[in-house]
């Protein structure tokens, strides 16, 4: 759930690319966003950096004649401290990951979505209604991405078809020091939670803790938190490593013997959602702006765009045909999504993933 | 002087005494030039502050502080985990500020006594660097010290390496990354202690017998040491909280309390721990300026 946006035009680079986008977030986060023009003709975003091609913008600032204010974050969790606080009024869209949907709803910073304003009809039904949000009362859909691996086999010596492989391949001598493992604590708990066969949103704090010391021993191996970097992985600095889908695509179109899993018997899918804010001063231009975004045509090219794909229907072969690894962008082949997963953060249980989180960190600096 | 009190008697307080208008106004102004920091400070860092301590005997509520009184919060900081994080975080702000100094003290040295008429460029140097983004200049490490990167083929070439290169995302590249990112503070208030030496004491010490090394060690060393102090104040604080290099050369292992801290206020959405391993940050930098006042004690008499 932390990443960053990849575009199919620049992917290199992208953990700087992502700091300064993060340089880029402070600074507008500066601005009070109560000093955007409020009522109507006017439109404020609080988004991911980068998260919509400037074409698309233009082309929404020329047929509605209302240029988007968008400010940016680069966490949920800074998102969510925003939205519930008196600097988080000013927003009109919000793009929660799917995890924090329910926590922003319950917390009565999202309003309810008028389902006769939007035309729900390209979108994936198998993106729609899910457990994080059911009857998508609050969120729409945007875009999706997978948690797996991405390896070099010559470094790794076979093939990695499951968390269990991961980890045993993670301790072999040439691969053991070249893992980069991601810095969100559902990500690095929940493979150990899966292989004991819990699920992550059920796991008590009692199942979360047993799992610590394995995973705080595995953190030996590890070499990186940070960001993923294509270019670690096009240098063989990391072999293997925890990634989603399009930033692994990065580093295959670098170094193409690299391969794409996502493990079994549980993986994770993550779903960007459209969501209006409860203090929404915008809230018809808002709904202007989703059903612009949300016509297949834009969406396609906003798939082009992010590397990420949109949530619509059939969109794999609207693509145009000089993509790159297109097949990437879904999740690889053979992807199974009735084995995926989508985490929703739970306050009684959030404290003790991030406590293993720190302690394999810290593990892995000792 | 008294002519021009003869000439303007309203300025002179024995005859004008308190009622003057003309004092009074300046009074006011006065006050509020006053108000105008006292009134930044309150709003910007007393009041911050005050929440934070309010914070930390708080009991946290996702997202919240539900205010109370608990020691709760200091209990959980200073124990496990968190306690082996807060003596980690010292022992990196030690070896820090001892590696930044053992570079420092050598450059204001020289630079001091012996750059000449360079001094001004040797000066400007050192600090060019500094008007360029914190984060960038961290980041370019992150270029130079990568596989395959400009490092690596240096060291190759002059054979002082085979193969590739692998101090990104280590220790050592933290380290190497924090002496860089501090260097100019440590090497100007080091610089300005050092070129205050008068000459004639270095000769006079020669004069009496002493060797170089006898007098670096008892003339230069101790006359030097207020700069020791800020040196050891402006690098060593900010790296009591250090967040950033950790991060990007380090691969964000070993968690020190800035990451510790945030991951509290960010991740867990827990305020109130959070809060409570600030004020012990808070605290351990107290402790630091306390002794740091002792090793400079005398010093204040002397230049005053």
């Amino acid at each position: 759930m932390t990443r960053q946006p990849v575009s199919s035009s620049a992917n290199i680079g992208l953990s700087r690319r992502s700091l300064l986008a993060m340089l880029g977030a402070a600074l507008s986060s500066l601005l009070p966003s109560g000093a955007f023009a409020a009522g109507s003709g006017a439109l404020n975003i609080y988004s991911w950096p980068d998260y919509f091609s400037a074409d698309d913008l233009a082309a929404y600032t020329k047929k509605s004649g209302v240029t988007p204010n968008i400010a940016t974050y680069n966490a949920n969790e800074i998102m969510f401290a925003k939205l519930n606080s008196p600097a988080g009024a000013g927003f009109d869209i919000v793009i929660p990951s799917s995890g924090w949907i329910r926590q922003l709803a319950e917390k009565n910073l999202l309003q309810p979505l008028d389902h006769s304003r939007i035309d729900f009809g390209a979108l994936d039904p198998s993106l729609l209604n899910r457990d994080y949000d059911p009857g998508n009362r609050y969120s729409i859909p945007k875009d999706w991405g997978v948690l797996g691996v991405v390896y070099d086999p010559d470094a790794v010596g076979g093939e990695i078809k499951t968390w269990q492989d991961f980890f045993d391949a993670g301790a072999k001598p040439g691969v053991s020091g070249k893992i980069r493992m991601t810095k969100s604590a559902s990500e690095t708990v929940g493979p150990a939670l899966w292989i004991a066969g819990k699920d992550w949103n059920t796991a008590t704090v009692a199942d979360i803790n047993a799992v610590a010391p394995q995973l705080k021993d595995f953190a030996k191996h590890i070499k990186t938190f940070a960001g993923f970097d294509p270019q670690a992985m096009a240098s063989g600095a990391i072999v293997l490593a925890q990634a989603n889908q399009a930033a692994a695509r990065g580093a295959m179109l670098q170094n193409p013997k690299l391969k794409w899993v996502v493990p079994g018997p549980q993986s994770e899918i993550w779903v960007d959602s459209y969501a209006i804010a409860a203090k929404a001063e915008n809230v018809d231009q808002a709904y202007d702006f989703l059903n612009f975004f949300l016509s297949p045509a834009i969406q396609v090219k906003e798939t082009e765009y992010l590397g990420y794909p949109a949530a619509i229907t059939g969109l794999q072969g609207q693509l145009s045909l000089d993509t790159k690894l297109a097949e990437q962008i879904f999740g690889g082949p053979g992807v199974d999504f009735k084995s995926l997963t989508s985490f929703i953060v739970n306050p009684d249980t959030i404290g003790a993933f991030q406590d293993v989180q720190n302690q394999v960190m810290a593990a892995a600096g000792a | 002087m008294s002519a021009l009190s003869l000439n303007r008697p309203a300025d002179d307080p024995r005859i004008a005494g308190r009622a003057s208008p003309r004092r009074a106004t300046r009074r006011a102004s006065d006050q509020l030039f006053a108000a105008v920091p006292a009134l930044w400070l309150f709003v910007f860092f007393i009041a911050p502050l005050g929440f934070t301590v309010a914070f930390s005997f708080g009991h946290a509520d996702f997202g919240g502080v539900r205010l109370g009184f608990t020691l709760d919060n200091y209990a959980k900081a200073l124990s496990g985990f968190y306690l082996e994080a807060f003596l980690r975080t010292i022992r990196f702000a030690v070896t820090g500020c001892a590696l930044c100094l053992a570079v420092a003290y050598p450059t204001a040295y020289f630079i001091a006594r012996h750059a000449g008429r360079f001094r001004q460029v040797a000066l400007l140097l050192v600090l060019v660097p500094y008007f360029t983004s914190f984060l960038i200049r961290v980041m370019s490490w992150q270029i130079l010290l990568a596989r395959g990167g400009p490092i690596e083929a240096v060291l190759n070439t002059l054979h002082l390496h085979v193969g590739p290169l692998d101090v990104l995302d280590t220790q050592t590249a933290v380290f190497i990354g924090l002496v860089y990112a501090y260097l100019p503070i440590a090497i100007i208030p080091l610089y300005v202690v050092l070129e205050r030496i008068p000459a004639t004491l270095v000769e006079a010490s020669r004069d009496l017998g002493a060797s170089s090394w006898q007098t670096f060690v008892h003339v230069i060393l101790p006359l030097s040491r207020p700069g020791i102090a800020t040196t050891v104040l402006l690098t060593g604080v900010p790296m009591l909280g250090e967040l950033v290099i950790p991060s990007l050369l380090g691969g964000d292992k070993g968690v020190l309390m800035g990451q510790a801290i945030s991951s509290q206020y960010i991740d867990s959405q827990n305020y109130a721990l959070g809060s409570a391993m600030a004020v012990l940050v808070l605290l351990a930098i107290a402790v630091m300026v306390a002794l740091l006042a002792r090793l400079t004690r005398g010093f204040a008499e002397v230049s005053a």
